[in-house]
């Protein structure tokens, strides 16, 4: 004989104001089966959780039916207090009479009905509730993090030092990530190599670290605790266990200086043969397949230079990829950014004019180990600039290009405009602003100290830049003394909005993650779960996510390192068991389930030709139930039967 | 409404504003709700240089519900409909169209139209064009007109009473 | 060698301005366009397009778009719209009537008066996209005769082609090139890029403050001319008016010397196609195009 308690959450005004919580809780005793009905204001309390458990207690209660908000707030809570008060967890059913009932109705009377409806199908649902027993997959105590910026880094350290292998994966062949660009950060102006180079030499060096550069993931199967991956490492032509970094293959190749240098942001070059910059992780040579003449035409001369320089005989053009497998527990995607092309925004010039940068690219201008070593020269003529007019939301807060903000222009802009004040000290600075945004701690100080450097702030945004004899201008009307003004200026710094990578779309294919709007990974929960995706095991970090500055990148990074160690840290993980099921006599074996799982998740035995469900990967999706011709397929605690029962209580 | 404004001692208008807003959403898309005072619109206008029109303060004196203020001004007529502003708003408003939208209203609540409006509009309601045909001056220091060169008779309106009836009805309506 | 080419018929929207001022344009258009297979209809009971109109009653410019719309719906022809203003404003009409179903039925009540009907099926061309991307650069380049070499031209596109781009222009809005597309095909070397490139003639401002018109005009020319361009093409009556008939009065009223050739991109086809110079208006052009040293052929 079951027994069924029935909890009604007033949820504070939230549920109690549309709907009469009393009402409801008397006609749920009326209810089969139902031996106990009680309400209370906030049933996710302590005092709301003793009442639940005590009632278990108390009546022995089999089955648990509360009503309240959403099954997505607090079914793992409410499940605990089962657990806790002697009930099977999974002899719980939670109606949602809040974001379904009082949040949607205004009538109370209409709210009420429907909200007895809802009781009385979510108890007609219980009654058939089985006590179900998770099952349990073993962890490899293993990471896969994808990226290797600064977020990778932190999370790959993290995670080493807690004692868990990980592979740490990034398509350059150096790890840094866009950090490594960078001459200085705000609000600290700290060199931003000398904070970063330890990270990435303890990286290299890291008992637990295996790092896979210039390689990519090819493939990921199965489910948390236990992924398979495949990892394609691109040939670099180079073999590494030879190579000594000296940089004689750079120096004698036959295109040396030709190239534009990505590091460089294509403001000074490279050789064919190359290092993206000198502090780079691993210390290796990479040949450029599209660029070198070798392997892209077949001929370099009367022989390849390079492979002549090289002391270590380390140049291998016969050098193929390798597909490596490695198996995990968890994955951390740390896969950074990009800058939006300013050529979105024709009007200001960037295509037209070379004057006109961005500021990643006056960045590596600034950076001593840039192509003009620190030496602030304008690209049109290699002399020093006189000017300098900074725009900032190229692209950001722009309904016709990205809507959202950067988060980082502003400060980056001012960081720039102190260190070219340093680098130049007669510059004469224009800063064309609309807002400017320091939020951080210490930045509104940095703001404070830019605007006692008699920066020429305009509050405003230009609408045209133009080519004037040898200078740039522009003509921007400013809000605070109500004028249009002409600045002529030698360099113009545009702030381009934070775009995700262009590869994102492929890597979330891969992982089955969800993008938001912008394009960015998706986050389990805005506030709650900013780490958490929607695919079990797989988190997100770093400006992945959205955009960020370093801080707040490595403050997630740590953050998702915590996530991924959550499970790693566990001999074996419970599945939860309301998934599929197969009922072995009524199971033909024609595999229409196989083909319908989204997840791979079923197979059908050789041998007796039964359809299997594989625990690990099934999410409980129901495809298979829907299209099972033979009804064998079950949902556990979710049949054919409890659903139509539910139908005909509602009715 | 508990704002007013020192300069002109006027209130915002709500009504009118609405009536604006709609008119601007329904016709052409637009919403001046969203207007952030970043001022592109009047960095690049053609007119500002040498008519002061300022195409964020038209905006803002909308969303404040200054209309009348709006309507009364004579540099709402200055506007070049260069359609810069409306290119280049990241936030997809459109100041030329408020300015159309508050012209209409000057004229709507009997202000007189400047320079040559009324004769284009007289001419439309008798010949159906803006202009007769003209005498214009040749390169030899003469003067043509349309029927001394090949070309076709003009197109006009074919039933002149209907076409003007139809015009002069419109006139009396709201826009 | 001419292939021969299937006759593409569109009815001509005249405007106002090119039929009754602008009288090098239609002549030039009526020369050279039927040489690329172009059919011109003529049709009867055309008005005003109602574009300088918008700003005393926006509903009448309107219904003054849709009717020219529905007499071309009535003929079965897509219109050929050789002013960008018109252009813009029977564009945007048919835009607003779709979106707007009581405007449609206000409008349609209207036209009832003049036995006419609104659906919006009318389509619509301006020189710019007609000669570019209807007809096409490779059949314009076949009937070349004369090519324009050495010509160092440059175009002023005007507003109204190429904004606003939302809407569906003829061209680009920030770097429109196919005029300079265009004339590459006719033989010439335009300058594709000058810094006044997007600025506006001043055209709109005529009826209320002819002096900031003319002023505009003047600042754009100086600068054009300071480029060392040896002329402008333009694609537009008003623009046309501005820069060429009111060339002299605009450097007065900038205090400059102007003395610039300016020509519609139809007579300079019409020169490339062949053409006698007679035929395409040269005569009343202000502007010094004899400058230009176009022939007509022997």
């Amino acid at each position: 004989m079951r027994k069924i308690g029935v909890f009604i959450c007033h949820c504070g005004i939230n549920i109690a104001q549309n709907v009469d919580v009393d009402a409801l809780t008397d006609y749920a005793r009326t209810l089969p089966n139902v031996a106990v009905a009680d309400h209370y204001k906030y049933m996710c309390s302590d005092n709301g959780a003793r009442l639940i458990k005590d009632s278990i207690k108390k009546h022995s209660l089999d089955i648990v039916v509360i009503a309240a908000c959403s099954p997505r707030m607090h079914e793992t809570f409410f499940r605990d207090k089962l657990t806790e008060g002697g009930a099977n967890p999974y002899r719980l059913e939670i109606v949602n009479i809040r974001e379904q009932c009082s949040w949607v109705h205004q009538d109370r009377a209409t709210a009420t009905e429907k909200a007895k409806a809802l009781v009385r199908s979510g108890v007609g649902k219980a009654q058939h509730d089985e006590p179900l027993t998770p099952s349990t997959i073993p962890v490899i105590p293993e990471a896969l993090v994808i990226g290797a910026g600064i977020a990778g880094i932190q999370a790959s350290l993290d995670l080493a030092n807690d004692g868990f292998k990980v592979h740490l994966v990034d398509h350059d062949p150096s790890i840094g990530g866009h950090m490594a660009q960078l001459d200085k950060t705000f609000p600290t102006l700290d060199c931003a190599a000398c904070i970063l180079t330890p990270k990435m030499a303890e990286v290299a060096n890291h008992k637990n670290i295996e790092l896979l550069t210039y390689s990519h993931v090819q493939s990921v199967d199965g489910s948390i605790g236990n992924y398979t991956v495949k990892i394609q490492q691109k040939p670099r032509y180079v073999d590494t266990t030879k190579c000594t970094g000296c940089g004689d293959c750079a120096a004698a190749c036959r295109l040396k200086n030709h190239v534009p240098s990505e590091f460089d942001q294509g403001m000074g070059n490279r050789s064919a043969v190359y290092m993206p910059f000198p502090q780079a992780v691993p210390l290796k040579y990479t040949i450029d397949p599209t660029k070198c003449l070798y392997l892209s035409r077949g001929k370099c001369g009367d022989e390849p230079l390079c492979k002549k320089a090289c002391a270590q005989d380390a140049i291998q053009f016969d050098q193929k990829e390798e597909i490596l497998e490695r198996k995990v527990g968890a994955i951390i995607v740390a896969t950074g950014y990009d800058l939006l092309d300013p050529t979105a925004l024709y009007e200001l010039g960037y295509d037209q004019h070379k004057d006109v940068i961005t500021t990643l690219e006056l960045e590596r201008l600034i950076s001593s180990s840039g192509p003009t070593k620190g030496e602030i020269l304008r690209p049109s003529n290699q002399q020093k600039p006189k000017s300098a007019t900074f725009i900032l939301c190229v692209g950001s807060r722009d309904e016709t290009q990205c809507t959202w903000c950067c988060r980082i222009g502003c400060m980056t802009a001012l960081k720039q405009i102190y260190l070219l004040c340093e680098k130049l000290p007669d510059i004469e600075i224009n800063l064309c602003y609309q807002d400017v945004r320091s939020y951080g701690k210490g930045y509104e100080e940095f703001y404070r100290k830019v605007r006692g450097q008699q920066t020429n702030l305009f509050r405003g945004r230009p609408s045209e830049v133009r080519q004037k004899t040898d200078h740039l201008t522009m003509d921007i009307y400013d809000t605070t003394t109500n004028k249009l003004y002409e600045i002529q200026s030698d360099l113009v710094v545009l702030v381009p909005a934070m775009v995700p990578r262009q590869d994102t779309t492929n890597t979330a294919r891969l992982l089955r993650l969800t993008l938001s709007g912008d394009g960015f990974f998706l986050e389990a929960h805005p506030k709650l779960r900013p780490m958490d995706t929607f695919v079990a095991g797989v988190f997100i970090a770093g400006c992945c996510q959205g955009p960020k500055d370093i801080q707040d990148t490595v403050a997630q990074a740590s953050g998702a390192a915590s996530r991924a160690a959550t499970i790693l840290s566990k001999k074996e993980l419970e599945i939860d068991p309301m998934i599929a099921m197969v009922d072995e006599d009524a199971c033909t074996g024609c595999g229409i389930c196989v083909d319908i799982c989204p997840y791979d998740a079923r197979t059908i035995n050789e041998k007796n030709r039964i359809a299997e469900v594989n625990a690990a990967l099934c999410t409980g999706c129901g495809g298979c139930v829907a299209a099972c011709p033979s009804n064998a397929s079950i949902h556990k605690n979710f049949t054919k039967k409890q659903l139509l029962n539910q139908i005909d209580d509602i009715m | 409404m508990t704002i007013t404004d020192l300069t002109s001692m006027g209130e915002p208008q709500a009504d009118a504003r609405a009536e604006i807003n709609d008119r601007l959403k329904r016709l052409q898309d637009h919403a001046s709700d969203y207007c952030y005072q970043c001022a592109k619109c009047t960095s690049g206008c053609e007119a500002h240089k040498l008519l002061e029109l300022e195409p964020h303060k038209i905006v803002a004196l909308l969303k404040r519900g200054l209309i009348t203020e709006l309507v009364n001004s004579d540099v709402i007529w200055t506007c070049m409909t260069c359609m810069k502003c409306r290119e280049r708003c990241p936030q997809q408003v459109a100041p030329v169209e408020i300015l159309f939208a508050a012209k209409n209203l000057a004229v709507q609540s009997g202000k007189e139209l400047p320079g040559k409006y009324t004769a284009m509009l007289q001419s439309i309601l008798g010949t159906g064009l803006l202009q007769e045909v003209q005498a214009v001056a040749t390169a030899a220091n003469t003067t043509i007109t349309r029927d001394q060169l090949s070309l076709p008779a003009l197109s006009v309106p074919s039933d002149a009473a209907k076409f003007q009836a139809s015009i002069m009805a419109i006139a009396m309506q709201k826009p | 060698m001419s292939l021969p080419m299937p006759s593409q018929r569109y009815a001509l929207f005249p405007g106002c301005l090119m039929p009754t001022e602008q009288y090098a344009y239609e002549l030039s258009l009526r020369a050279s366009l039927p040489l690329l297979g172009i059919d011109l209809v003529d049709l009867p009971g055309l008005s005003c397009c109602g574009e300088p109109m918008k700003s005393v009653n926006q509903t009448l410019t309107l219904y003054l778009s849709a009717r020219n719309l529905a007499l071309a719906e009535q003929a079965h022809l897509p219109f050929y719209v050789p002013c960008p203003q018109c252009h813009l404003a029977l564009h945007e009409t048919n835009l607003i009537l779709q979106k707007n179903p009581a405007m449609l039925e206000r409008i349609n009540e209207m036209l009832k008066a003049e036995g006419l009907h609104y659906t919006g099926t009318t389509t619509l061309v301006h020189t710019i996209d007609l000669l570019h991307d209807t007809i096409g650069l490779d059949t314009i380049k076949q009937h070349v005769k004369q090519p324009l070499t050495g010509m160092k031209l440059v175009v002023h596109y005007g507003c109204h082609a190429i904004r606003p781009k939302e809407l569906g222009r003829p061209d680009d809005s920030e770097n429109p090139q196919k005029i300079e597309s265009i004339l590459k095909t006719l033989g010439a070397e335009p300058i594709t890029h000058y810094p006044q490139k997007l600025d506006c003639c001043g055209a709109p401002l005529l009826p209320n403050k002819p002096e900031t018109a003319l002023t505009k005009t003047g600042q754009k020319l100086q600068a054009i001319q300071d480029l060392g361009a040896s002329g402008v093409v333009d694609v537009c009556p008003w623009c046309h008016k501005m820069l060429d008939s009111r060339q002299t009065k605009a450097g007065e009223t900038v205090a400059a010397k102007l003395d610039l050739p300016i020509v519609y991109l139809t007579q300079l086809l019409g020169v490339a196609l062949g053409v006698d110079k007679e035929k395409l208006g040269f005569s009343l052009n202000l502007s010094p195009v004899h400058k230009l040293g176009l022939r007509s052929p022997p």
